[in-house]
């Protein structure tokens, strides 16, 4: 098919990547969250802190955006534009799903030691941080307009399955 | 939308399975599912009703590999396509990047896969996206049954400017399951 370039959303570079994960892992002791897992709206998992694996980061990633698209759809309904948080408790863990950029959504996993206010404080401290970095590798991704597959890639991607 | 991590090299594209209720959308999944090898695939996970009708969604996480030095990274969704889902529907197909429409040839379905088609397009001008420009691939499924829509009559009613390419399919078999993916894959992958 014709057309123009894919949208791209999000861009990550080195540099990015790894300042993402250090601000991670320096809330991730201080704030005593389990996990924290950044994806975005399609449910991709851009980068991931704690002891989850890869696997589990990436299901955690699916449901949450799902979660939070379906929640969306819900505003709508009540004539909100959006719900930016979505928060669920359970008896030994918590999970607070919050929006930091237009595309982009922070899963911050606690256990049932923090009170929910803290949870949100530590949420939104997080976010503060993450968001200009996101921000930086959105524009870039606007930007990106020279082709990556360039190529024809008819054959490589027959030799992948 | 896809997402591209330079730092790790890799691509992640969305492909949304779209089409009217047991169509066999989720059926494409779990043949995808079986077929392939452990290592390329993740969990697949299914939020269905207790009579197996998908509620909100089938996810399927794959890692196929490496395409111009980046591993490619693709996530399969199926909507639920009974009607009373709507907006969950409307919901999975948020930010994808290609869609594989699997129709069901049964004669009786064919007011249900045209609706389902206008549905789809609703909602991605909906969410600002240009149904032109969006990778669509179309299934037709279940041609081993018999009281069957032709291919032609399919081809007036879903791809009347002959737009996409189609594949015969009998999900339940494999039959051009794997072929529809390759496809979409091709016609994602090509637009980055």
């Amino acid at each position: 098919m014709e057309g123009r370039l894919s949208k791209i959303q999000i861009a990550l570079n080195e540099e990015e990547l790894r300042h993402i994960e250090e601000i991670f892992g320096e809330y991730l002791s201080e704030s005593e969250a389990k996990d924290i897992v950044l994806l975005n709206k399609s449910g991709e998992l851009l980068a991931k802190s704690g002891d989850i694996t890869s696997d589990v980061a990436q299901n955690i990633s699916a449901l949450a955006a799902g979660v939070f698209s379906a929640t969306n759809e819900l505003a709508r309904l009540l004539g909100e534009k959006e719900f930016t948080i979505t928060f669920h408790q359970g008896q030994e863990t918590n999970i607070h799903i919050s929006l930091i950029t237009q595309n982009v959504l922070l899963a911050m996993i606690f256990d049932n030691r923090l009170p929910i206010g803290a949870i949100r404080f530590w949420a939104k401290k997080v976010g503060n941080f993450t968001r200009p970095v996101i921000e930086e590798a959105e524009k870039r991704a606007l930007t990106q307009t020279q082709k990556i597959m360039n190529e024809d890639v008819n054959k490589d991607i027959e030799d992948l399955f | 939308m896809s997402t591209i991590n330079f730092a790790r090299k890799e691509i992640s594209f969305k492909i949304v399975y779209y089409g009217p209720a047991m169509s066999g959308k989720t059926t494409n999944l779990k043949q995808i599912y079986s077929g392939l090898e452990d290592k390329v695939k993740g969990d697949f996970t299914s939020i269905a009703t207790e009579t197996e009708r998908t509620l909100f969604f089938d996810f399927l996480p794959l890692e196929l590999g490496s395409v111009k030095g980046f591993t490619i990274r693709l996530s399969l969704y199926t909507v639920p396509g009974q009607y009373i889902y709507k907006l969950t529907r409307k919901s999975v197909l948020r930010s994808t990047d290609g869609i594989v429409f699997v129709a069901d040839s049964q004669m009786e379905k064919r007011e249900e896969n045209i609706e389902s088609f206008k549905d789809m397009v609703e909602n991605l001008i909906d969410f600002g996206e240009d149904p032109e420009n969006i990778p669509i691939v179309l299934q037709y499924n279940k041609r081993d049954l018999n009281n069957i829509l032709t291919v032609e009559e399919l081809e007036r009613d879903l791809n009347p400017n002959k737009k996409y390419q189609y594949f015969e399919a009998i999900a339940t078999n494999g039959i051009n399951v794997v072929e529809t993916l390759k496809v979409i894959t091709k016609l994602v992958v090509q637009k980055v």
